[in-house]
């Protein structure tokens, strides 16, 4: 009997072990995200007596009508920007990740750490520095200016090319690093195996190693994604009034306007659309391979 | 929306006009919101104490160091005892607003016992109710204080705000890109410069010098109808003219030559122009904008505090200090007598006195309007207009 006892309060304690392993995450979200998106919902939901007093709750659902009738545009233009530079930075990072993989070698470390090494400046000056880099008297101006279609006076900056480019360029990382980890991971004998069972490189290329890796561009493309849809500082440096993002509606609303109400029905609406499109996106690529 | 930190900075560090320092006074404008998070919290402070918070690079600061031998702060606490907490926390009006109000609508102080809020900033403050009278029996030198910024709209009576540094926005342009002068708004509208006219994002400077170029006035806001500078803005942003609404970066642009004008600030292209000749400032013939900062006490201070406030406008308000500060920041002073102490410091401080964008001449002065308060609804819906086009 003894020995069920105790074996039944190490029962109980085992079933209450992970509770207790698991709190200061539980209590993290609680805290930093619960919390935060409850109070951005009640903002959301309230209004204004006047501009400088403090926002009311008032079940106002206006302000989500307004979200989608007046601000549409940025809000197609965020995610048309955002899905372009991820598509982008696929392009560029799937290759740069397989390489440093499959050629690496030694000196793979090294490779991933010159990946990282842009992060060491900070987020902003990387894009004012590319104002520098596209000037319009600038040399690689210059040789857009060679490209047919593009007349004697062409710019870069000021223009979506400037800020997708922007967006690729400060995200790519993103995409580059978990790429890289799935790909590091693969058995590359199963190419071989393939090519005894005859198929062609591009072949095994495509049925084994993209499958394997495709969790890896699946949390690159959320890493990218996600970030760039929201970004403001890109359309706000490299952009036009033309190119203007959901986050400079968003900043301006909040930081200018005091309309804290809009601000977080545009922050929300932009929260759930994100979130609608990952589920999508996950249902054609799959999560269950992440865990791996 | 970015501000005048950069443009300050800028003003000091011209030494360095590579696009690294842009980048990097750009990285300073950031820090500044979060050092002044730490020094608002400060509330209080002991009596013999005195709290200035301030916009970046805003008063002289021998050998780096603000409380450098000779320069202000060393001086007045020579002189009275009274040792000034100075920080370096205000990066833009708005953010400012968005950090104060939820203590001064409660009634709580915020810390720092002068702040330097831009004009129309400061009148909203004081029409909120947010602000404390100035011990004027404290500051015989306000007597000082030159001629067009008395009594001014934001607050007539003069009894809770003298101004700290005041500049003009104007044209600012590139001759090499132009190829000729400019001196009117409809310069600008050239189609020959498409695609490569900047303007501020300040709404008070650009909708400023569109609607005086269209005879509209900005002394009494509320009767005037802005509708048709807002049309013409649009108008500007839908043909491609205006390229890019932006804050100080715009010389980054200018320099470059990615502009052929723009609006800007007369204290960067008197900085500008001394590396590069080809920058020029017009104020244009409809007219330009003159601001200024101005150092307000907001409630929850102490007696005790006022009264060491009043010392130091007091202090600053001494054409002998007022030169010694105005010499660093370069922007136009408001205090009577300070282009006599500067002729009389020689060297290049003395250039400084023929400046004329530190101290304009009679005819550019009379072009010169500052805004009238605008009403809450009013502001608003400007800010909401303005916001829209400039595509925020």
């Amino acid at each position: 009997m003894a020995a069920a006892t105790t074996d039944d309060t190490g029962l109980r304690r085992g079933r209450f072990a992970p509770y207790g392993l698991l709190s200061p995450g539980i209590i993290w979200l609680l805290l930093f995200f619960l919390v935060p998106v409850v109070m951005l919902v009640k903002a959301s939901l309230s209004t204004k007596p006047s501009r400088f007093a403090d926002p009311e709750f008032a079940w106002d659902f206006s302000n989500y009508t307004s979200a989608l009738s007046e601000y549409s545009p940025e809000f197609l233009r965020s995610f048309l920007y955002a899905g372009t530079a991820t598509v982008l930075a696929i392009l560029v990072g799937y290759p740069l990740a397989y390489w440093i993989a499959t050629c690496g070698g030694r000196w793979k470390n090294f490779l991933i750490g010159l990946v990282v090494v842009p992060f060491f400046t900070s987020y902003l000056i990387r894009t004012i520095a590319w104002t520098s880099i596209l000037q319009d008297d600038g040399p690689v101006t210059a040789l857009y200016r060679l490209l047919p279609w593009v007349g004697s006076d062409g710019r870069i900056l000021a223009t979506p090319l400037a800020v997708i480019g922007g967006l690729t360029y400060n995200f790519i990382s993103f995409m580059i690093l978990p790429i890289y980890v799935s790909l590091e991971k693969i058995d590359f004998r199963l190419t071989e195996a393939a090519a005894d069972l005859g198929s062609t490189p591009w072949r095994a290329f495509r049925k084994v190693v993209l499958p394997l890796s495709m969790p890896g561009v699946f949390a690159g493309s959320l890493l990218v994604f996600i970030p760039a849809a929201g970004d403001y500082l890109n359309a706000r440096y490299l952009g036009s009034p033309q190119t203007s993002m959901i986050g400079t509606v968003v900043q301006n609303k909040f930081l200018v306007q005091f309309d804290y109400p809009q601000a977080a029905a545009l922050s929300l609406v932009l929260m759930v659309i994100i979130t609608a499109m990952v589920l999508i996106y996950s249902r054609f690529l799959g999560t269950e391979g992440l865990a791996v | 929306m970015t501000n005048r930190v950069s443009r300050r900075n800028f003003l000091v560090s011209t030494a360095a006009l590579s696009g690294l320092a842009v980048g990097s006074t750009a990285l300073a404008a950031c820090g500044g919101s979060e050092e002044s998070g730490s020094s608002t919290t400060a509330a209080g402070g002991a009596a013999d104490t005195l709290t200035f918070d301030n916009w970046t690079l805003y008063i002289d600061k021998p050998n780096d160091d603000l409380f450098g031998e000779g320069g202000t702060l060393a001086e007045f606490q020579k002189a009275t005892g009274i040792k000034v907490d100075y920080t370096e926390g205000i990066n833009d009006n708005n953010e400012l607003f968005a950090k104060i109000q939820p203590l001064l609508s409660k009634g709580d102080p915020i810390g720092a016992t002068i702040i330097a809020p831009t004009y129309w900033m400061a009148g909203r403050l004081l029409q909120l109710d947010w602000l404390d009278q100035l011990p004027l029996s404290e500051i015989p030198n306000a007597a000082n204080l030159i001629q067009s910024l008395q009594n001014p709209p934001n607050d007539p009576t003069g009894e809770y705000s003298l101004p700290w540094q005041s500049g003009m926005a104007g044209i600012a342009y590139n001759q090499a890109v132009t190829g000729r002068e400019l001196t009117t708004m409809d310069d600008m509208w050239d189609p020959a410069f498409r695609g490569k006219i900047g303007m501020l994002t300040e709404m008070r400077d650009t909708i400023g010098l569109i609607a005086m170029s269209l005879g509209i006035d900005l002394a009494n806001p509320d009767d005037q109808d802005y509708q048709p500078a807002f049309a013409k803005l649009e108008e500007e942003v839908a043909n491609g003219q205006i390229r890019q609404f932006t804050g100080n970066d715009y010389v980054d642009d200018l320099e470059q030559g990615n502009y052929a004008a723009c609006i800007g600030w007369s204290g960067d292209v008197a900085q500008l122009s001394v590396s590069n000749p080809d920058i020029k400032f017009v104020v244009p013939e409809s007219g330009g904008t003159l601001w200024f900062d101005t150092m307000v006490i907001p409630k929850g201070a102490s007696a005790e505090q006022i009264q060491a406030a009043g010392k130091f406008m007091n202090f600053v308000y001494d054409p002998v200090n007022a030169a010694r500060i105005t010499e660093t920041v370069q922007y136009i002073s408001p205090v009577q007598g300070v282009q006599e102490e500067l002729r009389k410091m020689g060297g290049e401080a003395a250039a400084l006195a023929d400046n004329p964008l530190l101290f304009p001449d009679a005819s550019t002065l009379a072009r010169l309007q500052t805004w009238g308060t605008i009403s809450e609804e009013k502001e608003q819906q400007m800010d909401e207009e303005f916001a829209r086009i400039s595509g925020a």
